[in-house]
């Protein structure tokens, strides 16, 4: 008896603060919207978990310190890995524990693909900000939405200001093997041809190849080409570029050609590539140096929690769009899933770093503010272009 | 290292087997209704038929076997695509994928055949790339990196009148894990009889065996063939749970995480597999925090219990035991 | 020259350079097993850890790039006897010729994660002082590659005289052909055998400095070398090192000329399906000195 009592009497504390940290919790848990984040946070696909994280965590930071409309944010980390499988065994971990009112992300296509179906059945809004894919909108969801562009949008514009403002009428497709690569490449292709361009090849490759000398002899050999599309990430892109610039393809190397690409390249690309960049043209969702007070606003507080060198790149900007975009719905009065989806689906113009969103019933936004065209200069500066 | 002949313990087999079935029958019960966990479940189910086929080939005939990830895949891409393209039924397309893989389990035994040791290991590997390159390049069958979506779970079955359906997950766990228990009561007993102390005799000492009259070639060709269609066989139910398929889930690097699996199990052992499955699969989910870090404690488990235990969790657990008096090992 | 010329020409360069890089990281793996008969599956990770150091050392020390070399050489070796420390020497005599093996498998993937957690995913730029391109009519190369191939081709002769004439050179290769007999001559084996495998790992961090600023630098720049590594040691067969430079150089001369005319897609394929081929034509590699001891 007294065994059971010692017991009692040192767990009793235990109790107390269980129920005191259930109470406050439940107290918190009143006014709080909660956001779950799906992002590869482990292996090689952690490239845009990392990034994600820092532009998420600044944009809660700033949010909670006033909170929004009496509500506070929180988010819940979840590591999809960029694969499919983890992906919706995250979604559903999450879904039960956390019960968010909203998810966020992933990076991959077939991850997002992955889990859509299963935050529709759960009616929870997915907010996209790094798939292409077509699929994602055209599936049907209507819990599903995207602030990135998709494919088409991406290269249909690209398409055409290649062949006309560009002039180009030959394009070679230079492409990561992924789901993103070959969506891009496809559109492309398809709007380029039915403009007339020729596309004279398409050259694919893994994610792990580091050697561009070969690829750039073997479209060295293809004869004269105007435009090179080129979907890769950073790392690779740097090479290939350097690459083409050696084979004295691209102006960069003293040659006629020019890269073209989608949103692929962070700021600070140029730099790393040097002089074999210059002349690169392409879309960049996220100009550092634009002026919208929005963008220098975000900048500068990247700038003040990340260290005075870095400078942000697209993918810290979307992560953070995506949590405002979701506080733009808080402020317009929405309180859980249902209302949140239907203030995001009245947006318009709603202003954010990457440029101005309205979503369309398909759930993809639909403004083209966010497709703009840089070219670098000679300094490896950007030049906005007005297209 | 194994332990088949001791078991002089006081209860015949089935009671044991019995006892499983009834524990694995009540976990659904268990988890309640969390989707989240009944999907571990299944991952849990699929990693011990891929645990305990890759031990047959490397626990019990002793071939270093990297590439058991590309038996995996055959499994998921040729049930998926025997049904979605040649319109065949879930049962007949997954007993076809399964002799698929094993077939292409046999032509690595070849190499095995003519290879020991660390060039069979790299062999191996070699067929994991190869198969790996093929779902990925082979762009009109596979869609490649594209991947294939919407793949609908196994079609209903009736079963006394009761319409069981497989979009349930506790239903699809109930079958998964039926055919994994199935499977293991088959390894058991292949292992304990004669075959089994064949393919030890293999894994031992092959020049011995072969003096013997023990046909090596023959008992590889067994192990791979035999390994390869579960292998394939759990790869069949892979696509209808995910919903979603693509190549890369079937690199290399998979083939670690089996080998980790078994290895921290207990190679060579039937629960061995069986542990290091249930651990790995659970240990990332379990513990939140090392999520950034999954690979790393896989990285560090393999590499400490290789060094220091190499019997793995079996080792361990037996090394705690009380010295009973049983027959030496 | 004609166009078709100049292209031969040109990619044949381009295996050439590659390939020079894939046997200084091969040459160690080869090393390795011919002397201990073992795999170190974390090889290539040396390769890696070997491009950091070499980075870290210009650009936090300022030190020139020449230098690094040296530097990723030393960090190569250090890797080396670690590894030889922890994981080799213990298991050397029980006996068990596998589990070495699966050890270094989880070492590869401890010090990839691990490193993983210390650089992060973001790829570092690795700048070389030999950026210019030199050109000769159609053909080009950069400074870099030139200076690869001399550095590479240094090594890989150094590396052969040493086993050629040295006495400790003679030592290892008898220890490499008859183990036993080899003791019974009084060579300290676990001495030169620690010594091996500090070479080739420091060959391997050496290859890392050259291969630094060509490849994408993170964690698992190294991944990417590795399977090809195998592959090559294999081809040219394992323990032979006159095998394995000619090995070497095909591999790289076989990845030039697939990108060309039938795509960068299909290397692996081709690659991987040339070594089942030898597997099973020629088990010995494509220079069988070594005795057929393990088919």
């Amino acid at each position: 008896m007294f065994k059971s009592l010692k017991l009692i009497v040192k767990l009793l504390p235990i109790f107390i603060l269980g129920a005191l940290g259930f109470t406050t919790n439940s107290f918190a848990q009143e006014k709080v919207i909660r956001i779950g984040l799906l992002y590869p946070i482990s292996g090689p696909g952690s490239y845009f978990g990392v990034m994600g994280r820092e532009g998420t965590d600044l944009a809660i930071e700033q949010l909670n310190k006033t909170g929004v409309k009496g509500y506070k944010f929180v988010v819940d980390y979840n590591d999809s890995q960029c694969s499919p499988l983890a992906a919706t065994n995250v979604v559903k971990k999450t879904l039960e524990n956390f019960k968010p009112h909203i998810v966020v992300g992933e990076e991959c296509s077939d991850a997002t693909l992955a889990v859509a179906p299963i935050l529709e059945e759960a009616k929870v809004p997915l907010l996209n900000a790094g798939s292409a894919t077509m699929k994602l909108t055209e599936s049907g969801y209507k819990y599903a939405f995207r602030i990135f562009p998709n494919a088409r949008q991406q290269t249909d514009s690209l398409a055409v200001n290649a062949y006309r403002k560009m002039n180009a009428k030959t394009a070679v497709l230079l492409y990561e093997k992924t789901n993103a690569g070959i969506d891009i490449s496809d559109t492309f292709e398809r709007t380029f041809t039915l403009l007339g361009g020729k596309v004279v090849a398409r050259i694919d490759f893994a994610r792990d190849v580091n050697d561009f000398t070969s690829i750039a002899t073997r479209i060295a050999s293809l004869g004269p080409v105007d435009v090179l599309l080129t979907s890769a990430l950073e790392g690779q892109t740097v090479k290939l570029a350097q690459a083409l610039a050696q084979a004295g393809i691209t102006k960069g190397g003293g040659g006629k050609a020019v890269q073209i690409g989608t949103i692929w390249l962070p700021w600070g690309f140029d730099q790393k590539a040097g002089k074999a960049s210059v002349g690169y043209t392409r879309i960049a969702q996220f100009d550092p140096s634009e002026q919208r007070p929005i963008v220098q606003n975000f900048v500068k507080a990247y700038k003040a929690k990340y260290g005075a060198d870095k400078v942000p790149t697209h993918i810290n900007a979307h992560a953070y769009d995506t949590i405002m975009i979701i506080a733009e719905a808080v402020r317009k009065g929405a309180t859980d899933s249902e209302s949140i989806r239907n203030e995001m689906l009245k947006m318009k113009d709603v202003e954010v770093t990457t440029g101005k969103i309205t979503f369309g019933p398909d759930g993809q936004n639909q403004n083209m503010s966010v497709i703009h065209y840089v070219e670098t200069q000679p300094d490896l500066s950007w030049k906005s272009l007005n297209w | 290292m194994s332990d088949h002949l001791h078991k002089k313990s006081s209860f015949p087999r089935w009671i044991w087997y019995a006892l499983v079935i009834l524990a694995i029958a009540g976990l659904p019960i268990l988890v309640g209704g969390s989707a989240y966990w009944k999907s571990i479940l299944i991952s849990i189910s699929l990693n011990v038929m891929l645990a305990m086929s890759l031990n047959l080939i490397l626990g019990y005939t002793g071939q270093l076997h990297l590439g058991h990830s590309g038996f995996f895949g055959v499994g998921a891409y040729a049930t998926t695509l025997l049904i979605q393209k040649a319109g065949l039924n879930f049962w007949v397309a997954m007993v076809a994928s399964s002799m698929l893989a094993g077939c292409i389990g046999i032509l690595l035994a070849f190499f095995a055949t003519r290879l020991k040791g660390h060039y069979l290991a790299i062999a191996s590997m070699a067929f994991a790339v190869i198969l790996h390159q093929i779902l990925l390049n082979w762009d009109s069958m596979t869609a490649g990196p594209l991947g294939l979506y919407g793949i609908a779970p196994p079609p209903p079955i009736t079963i006394f009148g009761d319409v069981i359906k497989f979009s349930n997950q506790v239903n699809l766990f109930y079958l998964v894990s039926a055919i994994a228990v199935l499977v293991f009561i088959f390894l058991d007993n292949i292992l304990r009889s004669p075959i089994g102390e064949t393919l030890r005799a293999v894994r031992e000492d092959e020049v011995s065996a072969a003096s013997l009259g023990i046909n090596t070639k023959l008992w590889k060709i067994f192990s791979f063939g035999v390994g390869a269609s579960i292998a394939g066989l759990a790869g069949s139910f892979y696509p209808s749970f995910v919903g979603t398929l693509v190549p890369d889930s079937f690199s290399v690097v998979e083939s670690f995480t089996y080998l980790a699996m078994v290895i921290v199990g207990g190679m060579g052992t039937m629960i061995g597999p069986v542990i290091g499955a249930i651990v790995l699969t659970l240990l990332p989910e379990v513990l939140r925090s090392i999520g950034d870090a999954r690979l790393l404690v896989y990285g560090v488990t393999l590499t400490l219990v290789i060094l220091f235990m190499p019997g793995g969790i079996v080792q361990g657990l037996k090394a705690l035991q009380p010295k009973k008096s049983s027959t030496p090992v | 020259m004609s166009d078709l010329a100049s292209l031969i020409i040109q990619q044949s360069i381009n295996g050439v350079v590659m390939g020079c890089l894939y046997v200084m990281v091969a040459l160690g793996l080869t090393l390795i097993y011919g002397v201990m008969n073992q795999i170190n599956f974390a090889h290539a990770d040396f390769v890696t850890l070997g491009a950091f150091a070499s980075y870290f050392f210009v650009q936090w020390m300022g030190g020139g790039y020449l230098l690094s070399i040296g530097v990723a050489f030393i960090a190569g070796g250090i890797l080396g006897y670690l590894i030889n420390l922890m994981i080799f020497a213990p298991l050397r005599d029980r006996g068990d010729e596998l589990r070495p093996l699966i050890a270094t498998i989880g070492a590869s993937i401890l010090i990839e994660n691990g490193s993983l957690v210390v650089f992060g995913p973001i790829p570092y730029q690795y700048d070389t002082p030999y950026a210019e391109t030199i050109r000769i009519g159609k053909i080009f190369f950069t400074e870099q590659s030139l200076f690869v191939v001399v550095v590479a081709s240094a090594a890989i002769a150094g590396l052969y005289a040493f086993m050629k004439f040295t006495f400790t050179g003679k030592a290892l290769r008898a220890i490499s052909q008859d183990r036993e007999t080899a003791g019974l001559m009084g060579i300290n084996q676990a001495f030169l055998i620690m010594l091996t495998i500090v070479i080739a790992s420091a060959l391997a961090g050496m290859a890392g400095a050259l291969l630094g600023p060509i490849l994408v630098l993170t964690p698992f720049a190294g991944a990417s070398v590795v399977v090809k590594a195998f592959a090559i040691v294999i081809i040219g067969g394992f323990g032979n090192m006159e095998g394995t430079i000619i090995a070497g150089l095909l591999v790289g001369l076989i990845e030039a000329f697939t990108t060309q005319y039938l795509g960068s897609g299909v290397i692996d394929l081709v690659v991987f399906g040339l070594l089942l081929v030898m597997l099973l034509v020629k088990p010995t590699g494509l220079i069988a000195e070594k005795k057929e001891e393990n088919v």
